[in-house]
């Protein structure tokens, strides 16, 4: 087996003390797209940013292509090749869009063919500044500029988040597209359960800081029962159908 | 009965955005009441708006009283708290201050005796019972940072108890909590409430919000979606659509619709 | 009228410089998140710099080779100032940072004093001399120069920010640090190539500024006053906006100048009104503040430490006894000169109290505290020389007025909180010392104002009084004993605000002021009462201070000891009664650093370099201060490490409405 470009192992993190995530283990694997459910508050977005580096781990490892990422600064791992677009999108409202494609550190590749390829829409709002832009520009704009980096890792913290459902069936499939284009590995918290599991490899479900059930996307997108039960609580759900620890996934 | 809190037709706008659409929601005395709804659907603007923390159009009676355009303090005073998200103590302040802080008022009188004669204030009871109601007893007198994040929750409702309030907006009280930690705030809002404190509990924690609530408003996009006894939220599509992000038929017949309008449709279909 | 245009253009020169410490305010702001007091001190060191290698004190040099040089130093001072002040301060409050800076401004002064003396010194002017006669007004070609290349300057920032990946970069991390990270950029360097960028442009003020003054440790530190004003108008943000904002401030007190010869010009003693371009700055920083520090981007910094913490006083009435019996006796046993010094102690204290309540307790820095001091002790001394009124009625009324202008000063904490504030007291106070206590009809012009001793039914309890101590030297334990009451009085006051409602309610404030409101609480109410309070327990320090020195001029209440003042407090811990009076202990003029100077013979301006390098030290290693940390500690070493999500962009766009409503209001 190879290495998976992300591994997360029995890691738990949180803030002043108090625990947001415990134990977590999780793979994402080159060319996947792996997603990320759960409430909110369970602890997704604490995930994906200890992996970026600015919330420490109290627990637990991180490795990125095999290597321990400790040691390593949230900007040195921006630059090794992960890239994350947070919530609440993680561009500049300042900035004009093509002044987003000129940010970058010395030598840093970025390539803006890439971005107006996979979203053709932004090339005519190059000039305008992104606070200016409409929700979903703005969401091409982070996801866009995410990808001009070509990564190797790409964490996506809901995209969907305030857009209209049209949009996030554009945008989750460009991201989906990508991975397999350019064998980059995708990790994606996301609420919109149905696009999302379309477009996942593996699921992952977070509750209350712990992975209460793990499953293919596509079993997952056809028994969307399993994924209610944990997000609606045991009353709900039909018996044995409560997720209680990870199963088997791919 | 008339309800203690009516609010009706509660607008907010963010420059263009309009964050709330003319949200009716009313709240009767003793009565645990949920909004839930997706992120940013607009639950914790509708806190703010009617705790006076952000401009809204329409209008909010609390207790008889039109209180629209009542600056927050002065709404807490008449007995309407709330807590944050974020939880939000005071962090200066040890647990038991940040509960006399809101149980007491000082007044120039009160204030002469202290600062002259170093006598104490003697209206805490209020901050008492509220530490007894939710068992903090033993952390009353730590500082809130040395607290685990449920008790620092607990804190957070506690304080809001303890300025002899008639209602209570909680603010995502369960987020960040484990599972075990959830369900017991579930029991103790609910005994709360039972005290005859009324509490509107927003909260992502589904499970948390039907079980214990006497009734549930579901919103999205800002708009009211559904309404009614936890049962039937529990049962109705168009809510798990909404919430889900549609993993039923609903989202699919309505394809090239912005999510604000087809949840209006199914609200008003049911 | 022609000449007005001569002398609008005669301030054209001067303008430029408050340009440009404007724009080092602005680069330290957008490149490393300070407002930095400490600007022109840099502009002041280079131009010492350039002086001592050039004029022979170190070496003496060509013109050319000194000025590349002084640019070096300057470069090596940014890497300096980025490494020890600003990198550990980077996950500080913008307070913390601020006077952390302040901590650099005052060292900086302290260390040239030391370095080179009082006076000033002929620093050689690079610039060509000569007159061009424009409305008949001979403007010398220096003005013309110097605004060019400062003009020169800010066109090539403005370029710098706009178009290359460094500015860019700069702003992104502005914006959002945390997003900055996660695209690889690096905030760490970026604030060095700023704050570098900085010093180097502070370094051509010091070298440009030969020509219109010479260099000294006030004139170029102190342009930090106009240049945060300039920095205001621009919002911390724009270059163009603070560049013409600086020159316009130049001119306008080249026109006040021109104005002064005229006969309506209001006049003192036969000349114009002392303090008139002071109050003019003090003006236009208000008007700057009402129409633009609303609109003061926050930035998105990752992490932030808060302000620490203020625990209860644990037994104060047994340690004001046990203390107070140690004082009174010391106060009686020590020799004159320690006695003296221990007076002044006792008096700085009580000045270091009313900080505890604005910064302690209510978490708002004010610069302006030591003038309201003034304020009384200039209503002292005139209600007694002017109208016969003596104690008590005079330090009485005083501690009143003092109260009402603390009440005045608390306005503008209604808007304007933190940062903001603290820059514009400081404003406040150089207006009070230039333009209140410099006048000699209300203040004490150069000559001094008199103080009469205390005295109560002809019983004289001033520091001259007949009750000599054990060595029969003055001054006088009667009134060492008379402040010692007053500092345990008010100590205890003090202590009691901390644990009364009043107390909770500001130090809930200090904590978060919408979960202050939701609680129930007042904010502005708390705001302006913990103001009022705080300027009254001045007021007592300031009539006090009157007293001690019998004789009272602008400089007894001047801003540099109220900055230092702010800095003794931090370091000797700022929310605590044990804090202050430790403070006082330590202060300049105290009873230790006389007996420094006594037994090794160790200046005073030691203690204000030191000071401010001991108050770089402590907001890194020992925020809560030394003295607090001695009595209330050991406190949990963790301390809040919170993250904060700050709402960068505009209002609309795609901000999503839940989300909106949680951005916090930045404290």
């Amino acid at each position: 087996m190879t290495t998976p470009v992300l591994e997360v192992a029995d890691l738990s993190a949180g803030y002043t003390g108090a625990e947001v995530i415990r134990h977590i283990s999780l793979t994402v694997g080159g060319g996947e797209v792996v997603t990320l459910f759960g409430p909110n508050g369970a602890g997704k977005t604490t995930t994906l940013r200890v992996i970026s580096g600015v919330v420490r781990a109290s627990r637990g490892r991180v490795l990125y292509a095999g290597r321990d990422l400790a040691r390593t600064s949230p900007t040195a791992r921006a630059r090794a090749g992960i890239a994350h677009v947070p919530e609440g999108r993680g561009i500049f409202f300042g900035l004009t869009v093509a002044e987003h494609f000129r940010l970058g550190y010395r030598g840093a590749r970025i390539d803006p063919r890439v971005v107006y390829e996979y979203f053709p829409a932004l090339e005519p709002l190059k000039d305008r500044r992104a606070g200016l832009l409409s929700g979903g520009e703005q969401q091409m704009l982070a996801v866009g500029r995410a990808l001009a980096r070509r990564p190797q890792l790409l964490l996506l913290d809901e995209l969907s988040l305030g857009l209209a459902p049209l949009l996030v069936e554009r945008l989750l499939p460009v991201v989906r597209n990508y991975a397999e284009d350019s064998g980059c590995a995708v990790l994606l918290v996301e609420q919109h359960v149905q696009l999302a599991t379309e477009i996942a490899d593996r699921c992952y479900v977070l509750s209350h800081g712990d992975i209460v059930l793990h499953e293919t996307g596509a079993r997952l997108a056809g028994n969307p029962g399993l994924l209610i039960a944990s997000y609606v609580g045991q009353q709900s759900a039909g018996p044995g159908q409560q997720g209680d620890g990870a199963g088997s996934g791919g | 009965m008339t309800a203690l809190l009516q609010a009706s037709g509660i607008t907010v706008s963010f420059g263009s955005v309009q964050a709330l659409a003319g949200v009716d929601l009313d709240v009767r005395a003793g009565q645990l009441v949920g909004l839930i709804g997706p992120n940013g659907a607009g639950k914790t603007t509708f806190i703010d708006a009617i705790t006076g923390f952000v401009p809204a159009r329409g209008r909010v009676m609390f207790d008889g009283r039109d209180i629209s355009a009542a600056p927050p303090h002065v709404r807490s005073r008449l007995g309407l708290a709330r807590t944050w998200q974020t939880i939000e103590l005071f962090d200066d302040l040890t647990v038991h201050e940040n509960l006399a802080v809101a149980a007491t008022r000082p007044t120039v009188g009160s204030s002469l005796g202290e600062l002259v004669l170093g006598r104490r204030q003697r209206a805490e009871q209020h901050a008492d019972d509220a530490v007894a109601l939710l068992e903090l007893a033993e952390f009353a007198g730590r500082m809130p940072s040395e607290l685990p994040q449920g008790k620092r929750k607990l804190v957070g409702v506690a304080r809001a108890l303890a300025g002899r309030s008639k209602l209570i907006l909680l603010d995502e009280p369960a987020s960040g909590l484990n599972t075990a930690e959830s369900l017991d705030l579930g029991q103790r809002l609910r005994r709360v409430a039972d005290e005859g404190v009324a509490m509107l509990l927003v909260d992502h924690d589904m499970g948390l919000v039907l079980n214990i609530c006497d009734e549930v408003y579901v919103i999205d996009f800002g708009h009211l979606l559904a309404h009614g006894p936890p049962g039937d939220v529990r049962r109705n599509p168009a809510v798990l659509a909404a919430y889900l992000g549609g993993p039923a038929d609903a989202a699919q017949q309505l394809d090239g619709e912005t999510a604000a309008s087809s949840a209006e449709r199914a609200g008003e279909a049911q | 009228m022609s000449e007005v245009i001569g002398f609008l253009l005669l301030g054209i020169g001067s303008g430029a410089l408050i340009s440009g410490v404007g724009m080092g305010v602005v680069l330290s702001y957008r490149g490393a998140g300070v407002i930095n007091l400490a600007v022109g001190a840099f502009a002041m060191l280079s131009g010492y710099f350039f002086w001592a290698i050039r004029s022979g004190e170190f070496a003496s040099i060509g013109t050319v080779p000194a000025v590349v040089l002084t640019l070096l130093f300057s470069a090596l001072l940014g890497v300096a100032f980025e490494l020890l002040v600003v990198r550990p301060q980077r996950s500080a409050t913008p307070l913390a940072k601020l006077i952390a800076a302040l901590g650099v401004l005052l060292a900086l002064q302290a260390a040239v004093i030391l370095a080179f003396g009082q006076s000033a010194q002929p620093q050689p002017t690079i610039l060509p001399a000569g007159n061009v006669i424009i409305a008949g007004v001979p403007v010398a070609w220096y003005n013309f120069i110097i605004a060019g290349i400062l003009l020169v300057i800010a066109v090539v920032f403005m370029a710098l920010y706009r178009w290359t990946r460094f500015g860019l970069g700069t702003r992104a991390a502005a914006e959002n640090q945390a997003h900055a990270m996660f695209m690889g950029l690096s905030p760490n360097r970026l604030s060095l190539a700023n704050t570098v960028l900085m010093t180097v442009m502070m370094g051509i003020v010091g070298l440009l500024s030969a020509s219109i003054t010479e260099v000294d440790s006030q004139t170029l530190p102190l342009l930090i006053v106009p240049g945060l004003a300039a920095a205001m108008f621009g919002r911390f943000t724009s270059f163009s906006v603070t560049f013409v904002a600086g020159v316009l401030m130049g001119m306008a007190e080249s026109l006040l100048l021109y104005f002064s010869t005229e006969s309506w010009f209001p006049t003192n003693q036969g000349g114009p009104i002392p303090g008139y371009d002071e109050l003019l700055i003090f003006i236009v920083l208000v008007v700057a503040m009402f129409l633009r520090a609303g609109k003061i981007p926050a930035r998105g910094d990752v992490l932030e430490r808060r302000l620490p913490a203020a625990p209860v006083p644990r037994a104060p009435v047994r340690s004001a006894l046990i203390y107070g019996a140690i004082a009174a006796a010391a106060l009686y046993f020590l020799p004159g000169g320690f006695r003296g010094a221990l007076i002044t102690s006792l008096i700085s204290a009580i000045l270091l109290l009313s900080l505890v309540i604005t910064t302690g307790f209510l978490g708002q820095v004010s610069v302006v505290q030591l003038a309201l001091g003034g304020v009384a002790g200039f209503a002292v001394s005139h209600f007694a020389t002017n109208f016969g009124i003596g104690f008590p009625w005079a330090p009485i009324m005083g501690v009143l007025l003092a109260a009402v202008f603390g009440l005045l000063c608390g306005i503008p904490a209604l808007r304007v909180r933190g940062v903001s504030l603290a820059v514009v007291t400081l404003a406040a106070a150089v207006a009070i010392e230039n333009f209140g206590f410099g006048n000699t009809t209300w203040g004490g012009g150069v000559t001094g104002s008199y103080v009469p001793p205390p005295s109560l039914f002809g019983f004289n309890f001033g520091p001259n009084a007949s009750l000599h101590g054990l060595d029969g030297i003055e001054p006088s334990p009667l009134f060492g004993w008379f402040v010692l009451i007053v500092l345990v009085l008010l100590g205890l006051f003090v202590c009691n605000l901390r644990r009364s409602g009043l107390g909770q309610d500001m130090l809930a404030v200090r904590a978060n002021e919408r979960a202050a409101a939701a609680a129930g609480i007042n904010v502005q109410y708390t705001k302006l009462l913990g103001f009022t309070l705080s300027a009254a327990v001045a007021g007592v320090g300031g009539a006090l201070l009157a007293y001690n020195y019998g004789s009272i001029t602008a400089d007894s209440y001047d801003t540099i000891t109220a900055l230092a003042l702010i800095a003794f407090a931090y370091i000797s811990g700022i929310t605590t009664v044990p804090g202050a009076i430790w403070g006082g202990l330590i202060f300049i003029g105290s009873i230790t650093a006389y007996a420094l100077q006594d037994w090794f013979g160790i200046q005073g301006e030691w203690f204000t370099l030191i000071g401010g390098l001991l108050l770089i030290l402590t907001l890194v290693q020992r925020p809560e201060g030394v003295a607090t940390a001695m009595f209330y500690g050991p406190r949990p070493s963790l301390r809040a490490l919170r993250l904060t999500r700050r709402g960068g962009g505009p209002p609309g766009g795609s901000q999503i409405a839940d989300r909106v409503g949680e951005a916090k209001v930045a404290s």
